[in-house]
């Protein structure tokens, strides 16, 4: 009696963790491990992960098969710039945990403890086949500073955090400078003077008190595990965040780049990545003059490694909006699996996440989507969605306003033939 | 090119409808509500006749055509068919490609969301004059710079025509002007000839938060209700006068009131009304006060929760201009759903797609594509035939050019574009852009588009180094 109660309990609880084992059979698998599709693969995932791929193979016995019917699948999206989880309602203030006021602890403000796992823009986001994302904050009162940023894992009703602290987020720019310190050169000026003292403080003997934040926070950043993200977009600042690289020895990666296209090379050499807004093309600020649909296909082609973040209102669409953005990445340039890297494998390598995710491969977390069309087509859907081996259902806020709603539309038709 | 009289001297406008009036002998003096002091001064561009062959044909009336032609003769749609008769015209071999007409943005702040953005746009922008929840007196022509790089960027993108709306932080935002997106120094060069202006009102949370913050009026919903309906029994009255006087009852007109202009101009009829607004509980208010004072309303604009009520928008006749996915940024917005404008479409309501943003001012088409998508996915059939029209003809006919533009159809303007493709897939792009049978943009030759005058000499803006 207890032992059968005891191995029900046992399933019960596999199956809410990493549910049963798919054959994913008759896909077109985007692998991302080759530059070219898998045609008629078979995916197979157990416990949540992918167990094998392979052309042609028979579903394992007992396992639940999905026909992909020749449609795409690729290994879920990742955003590596959101602020999912930090955002509901931007209007609303009280909703809005992106940026701390206080002047205390700068770049070793810590997001983590705000997201909100139950968002509705990350469950839009999640059946739209985005499966992971780096939230980052704001500006905070210690310019250039924002804090650091967080990695999620868009697992539905858990712990969505994967992993804290990713990097340390700053930004520099002409705006951000009328808001806070001034000249742009005060900004780099600030940020060189933290990672000094930071370098300083921790090449001193240890004290009894804890270290400040922003050095705990730095840490990290100056011992080359995490990068330092600077959000900016003109040619000199973009040239001065390459000599930051170098005179630190540390990893950076830019948001923006507006004008990165003119500086290509360099942000390739020293191995500065760049999450853009694949849209940018008109002139928003004086920072961003010369911003251009190619952008993203000049930066790859240069060598460098390219993610995608379109930001403000697009940020409601975490998932559909980095498919629309990769295509017109591709429709200017940009080879087309390198727009799905751009989205996938790309942000995974930029956050470090790139052995658990990112290609499908066996060993790696059970993400996926089967796409009923060319996933970087804006009017294709997801028509399937796995997190960590388990398939989402696709319900959503909206689609219940849909549901609820659609018998008034065959109402008003009828009103009107009558 | 300006009027010498200037444009905000009231006494000069009705000194203009006083002498066009009584020019025609016997007729009474007219109000001055919708008379245009700055009409048009707008030339086509240097123009061939051009025939389209081989080319899968969207007419924008929900028509299409394969292997279709196209003949642009003189500026006009001469016909639209198979074996068209050449005679002079250059002959353009669109295999592969698709034809449709110029696309039609009925919601842009181009010209006035000035690029770039400075500290200075900030605490001044030209989207809207904020002053007081009653703009109506305001003309945003007066405002729009025609050196904007979205005006180049919507042409490039196979935008035509463009509404220009002020923003929609006062009730009353004051009047649209509808332009062609073409190079040009002043603004009266890009105006549609002939194009009504158009007004725009806004309900919910806009005006009643900016106002409120300041502890000004309105700071809720019935507040705005109130002002707006204060404003219409006072516009009554003032065309009220106006007829007396014409009639010749009274001997003088009412002193001109520039705001009353622009709404006696609505109850006349002769100003289409475009109102921001969100809620289905919103818009069914408006409509009430619409029916109340005896306005139509043309469209409401962004309508994120017209799928609640199809019936009520199809009995007022009332269009929805609408993004594809937008949504929760506002409270007003969280209920937006993707399924909206195929929903009100489905129903019979009349449907278009807006931009409101420079950025999906370039991709109509798609908003298109993305909004019929989520609708196939609801069951509905919506073949690109009839798709395009939510961004061609529908939008014409809300900007009452619906006899002129937005349907490939002899006698229409030869607004005409050439798609690399599927204009509903992401990886086409306009080819070719006609404005009024005007080769205005060509993707083969890059280098003949006008570089805007602030683009000049800078480094930034050139080739790759």
């Amino acid at each position: 009696m207890n032992r059968v109660w005891l191995m029900v309990l046992a399933s019960l609880s596999a199956a809410t963790v990493h549910a049963e084992a798919v054959a994913i059979v008759h896909a077109t698998a985007w692998t991302l491990t080759s530059d070219q599709p898998t045609k008629d693969a078979t995916i197979v995932i157990d416990k949540g992960r992918i167990v094998a791929v392979a052309a042609g193979a028979a579903p394992p016995a007992g396992a639940r098969v999905v026909d992909a019917g020749g449609r795409p699948v690729t290994p879920g999206l990742m955003h590596a710039a959101s602020q999912l989880g930090l955002i509901e309602v931007s209007s609303a203030t009280e909703t809005v945990d992106h940026s701390a006021k206080l002047a205390v602890p700068g770049a070793g403000f810590d997001i983590e403890t705000a997201i909100n796992q139950n968002s509705l823009l990350i469950q839009l986001a999640r059946t739209d086949g985005l499966t992971r994302a780096v939230s980052y904050p704001g500006a905070s009162p210690v310019p250039p500073f924002g804090g650091m940023g967080v990695l999620l894992h868009l697992v539905e009703g858990g712990d969505m955090i994967e992993r804290a602290r990713v990097g340390v987020f700053a930004s520099v720019s002409g705006r951000t400078a009328a808001a806070s310190v001034g000249s742009r050169a005060a900004q780099w000026q600030l940020l060189r003077t933290a990672l000094e003292t930071a370098k300083a403080t921790l090449a001193a003997p240890a004290t009894p008190a804890p270290r400040p934040p922003d050095v705990q926070a730095l840490e990290p950043v100056l011992g080359g595990k995490i990068p330092l993200a600077i959000s900016t977009n003109r040619e000199s600042d973009l040239r001065e965040a390459v000599k930051l690289a170098r005179d630190f020895n540390i990893r950076v990666v830019v948001i923006g780049a507006a004008q990165g296209w003119r500086v290509a090379d360099e942000l390739a050499a020293a191995k500065v990545a760049v999450i853009l807004d694949p849209m940018a093309n008109l002139p928003i600020s004086f920072d961003e003059l010369g911003v251009r649909l190619d952008n993203a296909a000049l930066l790859r082609k240069a060598g460098v490694t390219i993610a995608m973040a379109l930001q403000g209102v697009q940020g409601y669409n975490a998932g559909s909006s980095l498919r629309e953005g990769a295509g017109l990445a591709v429709a200017h340039g940009l080879p087309y699996v390198e727009g799905l890297r751009s989205i996938i494998s790309a942000p995974a390598q930029i956050w470090g996440v790139a052995d658990r995710y990112g290609t499908i491969a066996p060993g790696l977390d059970a993400d996926l989507v089967v796409w009923d069309g060319d996933p970087l087509e804006p009017s294709s859907l997801a028509t399937t969605v796995f997190i960590d081996g388990r398939e989402v259902p696709l319900v959503t806020h909206q689609s219940e306003l849909r549901d609820r709603y659609l018998p008034r539309v065959e109402a008003a038709r009828a009103a009107g033939t009558q | 090119m300006k009027n010498s009289c200037g444009v905000w001297s009231g006494g000069c406008l009705a000194a203009i409808a006083i002498l066009t009036t009584t020019a025609v002998g016997a007729a009474r003096p007219q109000p001055p509500f919708a008379v245009d002091p700055n009409p048009s001064t707008y030339q086509p561009l240097p123009r061939a006749d051009t025939l389209i062959i081989n080319a899968i044909v969207l007419d924008g009336a929900g028509r299409r055509i394969d292997n279709g032609e196209v003949l642009m003769r003189d500026g006009r749609i001469a016909a639209v068919g198979h074996g068209l008769e050449r005679r002079n015209a250059t002959v353009i071999d669109a295999s592969g490609r698709w034809v449709t007409p110029g696309i039609v943005d009925v919601h842009t702040h181009n010209g006035t969301f000035s690029m770039p953005q400075t500290s200075l746009d900030r605490e001044s922008s030209d989207v809207s004059e904020t002053s007081d929840p009653n703009a109506a007196d305001t003309w945003i022509e007066h405002a729009v710079n025609p050196q904007d790089p979205s005006f180049a960027a919507a042409l490039q993108s196979g935008v035509t025509t463009v509404q220009i709306l002020p923003g929609s932080t006062p009730l009353f935002a004051g009047r649209s002007v509808v332009l062609k997106p073409i190079p040009a120094v002043d603004v009266q060069s890009m105006k549609f000839p002939g194009a009504p202006q158009g007004l725009k009102m806004s309900c919910g949370e806009n005006a009643k938060s900016y106002f409120g913050e300041k502890h000004e009026k309105p700071n809720s919903r019935q507040g705005e209700i109130a002002i707006v309906r204060e404003a219409f029994a006072q516009a009554q009255e003032y065309r009220a006068e106006w007829r007396a006087y014409s009639r010749g009852s009274i001997k003088k007109p009412p002193p001109r009131d520039l705001k009353l202009d622009t709404l006696a101009a609505v109850l006349d009829d002769d100003i289409p009304v475009h109102v921001h607004c969100y809620r289905a509980a919103d818009m069914a208010v408006m409509l009430g006060v619409a029916q109340e004072f005896g306005f139509h309303i043309t469209a409401f604009h962004h309508a994120v929760e017209a799928y609640k009520i199809p019936a009520l928008l199809k009995r007022s006749g009332t269009c929805i201009a609408v993004w594809s996915d937008w949504w929760g940024f506002k409270v007003e917005l969280l209920d937006a759903i993707r399924e909206n404008a195929a929903m009100v479409d489905a129903a019979g309501g009349c449907v278009m797609m807006h931009s409101d943003s420079g950025v999906v001012g370039q991709r109509l088409a798609i908003e298109a594509a993305k909004a019929a998508a989520a609708g196939r996915r609801a069951g509905f059939s919506l073949p690109p035939e009839h798709v395009i029209t939510w961004v061609t003809s529908t939008p014409a006919r809300a900007l009452r050019l619906g006899e002129r533009i937005g349907t490939l159809a002899p006698g229409f303007n030869a607004d005409v574009v050439i798609w690399s493709g599927d204009p509903f897939s992401i990886y086409s792009q306009a080819d070719q852009v006609y404005v009024d049978g005007a080769l205005a943009y060509d993707r083969a030759a890059p280098e003949r588009a006008r570089r805007a005058d602030f683009d000049l000499g800078r480094p930034e803006v050139g080739e790759q180094p």
